[in-house]
């Protein structure tokens, strides 16, 4: 049912109207910022580092809060993956971020393999046990507050928006052995962790599952809930020192990478090991010890690995490989990759400190 | 549905009769229906005619949307020719345009392209099109692509 315009102009037909358009390049109106931002919300961070070399102002909207709510409204944000290593005999830490090379940039839709790669983004040079905050939208590093009691090797791990931080201080007691940030009021707090004596030595491992946090002590296991104020020891423990360095929490399934068996997940329900079907196109891995991270990553899961190279050289490469995952029912969960790729040659020294990523 | 006629007018003069139903898809026209129920005739002063006729093209093609995949497939397909036809000055005429007509389904769409075009541009491109200045001095520009150097740069092995 539809009418037939009045207009002479579109009933000659064979688009006269576009040609007529660019007959008559009337000045461009320029847009307003609503309407901008609108547009560049719907483009990839990918862009944005070209797109704030256009103007000042450009640069202000790329780096507006406005521009973040709007990709967040419209489901536009993005997961970076972060990679923090260390090249010895460097005392500081270098962070990575996963992007696209230069020449590649027009197939960052299409994800294809041997375009991926690892880019330098600033480093902290705060100096030791000062906390240091990476802003993702803009890849600058803020300080932040100091924690009240000093620890070591702390591990952190987030619950409803707050970081708990946990590790080993001097003299271990209850009311010293866990500090939590609120990044909104960005202030620190004591813990009470009625358990905390016990631990005279570092975390080992930890890990946040349905709002409570697992942190592995030795041979101690115990499990702190926030949202209850409770604490308690883990009693599955044996299950559970499978886990190496490789492992990592995607939608409340602990995921982990176990060289006998590849990647396993563990149901809590019946306390089991399960291996993760699919995974078509993920390489052999040349060695048990080459597998140094399993990510969280929007979702998905990222594989890092090392390989090395062949004779005298001295580097090894970086590998990355993507995999999105899906629960086909309770005893079964398929990977599939969706790419592989070397995304950074470094010395055979260099060692992975840590790898995560954030949602922007 | 009645087939009442609207006949909305362009800032050029030019007159477009449609029915009642695809002029309500332009919410400002809907607003003003909704005020006086008897207006047949409506004058849009911010567009002109050859890119209203074709905000009304895109209004006539959604008017009724389906809900069925079949449909919706269809019309995706369609939104992608639509679009094809249009330089990226006539889009940005179109945002406006459906910006100020308050058509959020085209709103959305020209927003996609626009977006999907400038990404590849280069920085000179870009202020061109949208007709702005590079206020950046030397050492301005210098110091932002520095702070962006991990964009632009391919990594290099780094040194031991």
């Amino acid at each position: 049912m539809s009418s037939p315009l009045t207009s002479p102009a579109t009933t000659n037909g064979e688009e006269p109207l576009y040609k007529k358009q660019k007959k008559n390049p009337s000045q461009i109106p320029s847009l307003p910022d609503e309407l901008l931002v609108s547009c560049l919300a719907r483009v990839s961070r990918l862009h944005y580092a070209t797109l704030s070399l256009v103007s000042k102002s450009f640069r202000s909207l790329i780096a507006s809060p406005e521009l973040y709510k709007t990709r967040s409204l419209f489901g536009r944000t993005e997961s970076c993956l972060y990679v923090c290593l260390r090249f010895h005999p460097e005392r500081n830490q270098r962070w990575f971020t996963l992007s696209l090379k230069p020449n590649n940039r027009t197939v960052a839709n299409n994800n294809k393999s041997s375009c991926n790669l690892l880019v330098p983004i600033p480093t902290s040079h705060n100096p030791h046990m000062l906390v240091s905050i990476l802003d993702c939208q803009t890849h600058t590093w803020h300080e932040a507050p100091s924690m009240q009691v000093k620890q070591y090797y702390p591990h952190a791990n987030v619950v409803d928006g707050k970081i708990y931080v946990a590790g080993s201080c001097v003299k271990p007691k209850s009311s010293n052995w866990m500090e939590v940030f609120d990044p909104k009021t960005q202030t620190w707090e004591l813990v009470l962790a009625t358990l905390g004596k016990r631990f005279t030595h570092c975390i080992n491992k930890s890990a946040v599952i349905e709002g409570a946090i697992y942190m592995f002590v030795d041979d101690i296991g115990v499990v702190y809930k926030p949202r209850e104020g409770k604490w308690a020891e883990i009693r599955s423990l044996e299950d559970l020192q499978y886990l190496g360095f490789c492992y990592c929490v995607i939608g409340n399934v602990l995921y982990c990478y176990y060289w006998r068996n590849g990647i396993i997940w563990y149901d809590f329900k019946i306390r089991k090991w399960m291996n993760m079907k699919g995974l078509e196109g993920l390489p052999q891995f040349p060695n048990y010890g080459c597998v140094v991270r399993l990510v969280e990553y929007g979702g998905k899961m990222v594989i890092l690995w090392n390989k090395y190279g062949s004779g005298c050289n001295n580097n090894k490469m970086i590998w990355c490989a993507v995999i999105s995952l899906e629960r086909r029912n309770s005893k079964e969960i398929w990977g599939k990759v969706e790419w592989v790729d070397a995304v950074l040659t470094v010395p055979v020294s260099c060692e992975t400190v840590c790898a995560l990523s954030a949602t922007v | 549905m009645s087939s009442n006629k609207i006949v909305l007018t362009s800032s050029d003069g030019e007159s477009f009769e449609v029915e009642e139903v695809v002029a309500r898809k332009l919410q400002i026209v809907g607003h003003m229906l909704e005020d006086d129920c008897v207006i047949n005739e409506i004058p849009l002063q911010n567009v002109t005619g050859d890119i209203l006729s074709m905000v009304i093209e895109y209004c006539k093609t959604h008017v009724d949307e389906e809900e069925s995949e079949e449909a919706q497939t269809k019309l995706k397909t369609w939104d992608e020719e639509f679009m094809k036809k249009f330089d990226i000055k006539t889009l940005l005429q179109i945002i406006l345009a459906a910006n100020y007509l308050n058509v959020k389904g085209l709103l959305d769409l020209v927003s996609q392209t626009i977006a999907d075009t400038i990404k590849d541009y280069t920085p000179e491109q870009i202020r061109e099109v949208f007709g702005v200045e590079n206020d950046y001095t030397e050492e301005e520009e210098a110091e932002v692509r520095k702070e962006n150097a991990w964009a632009f740069d391919e990594a290099d092995t780094p040194k031991p």
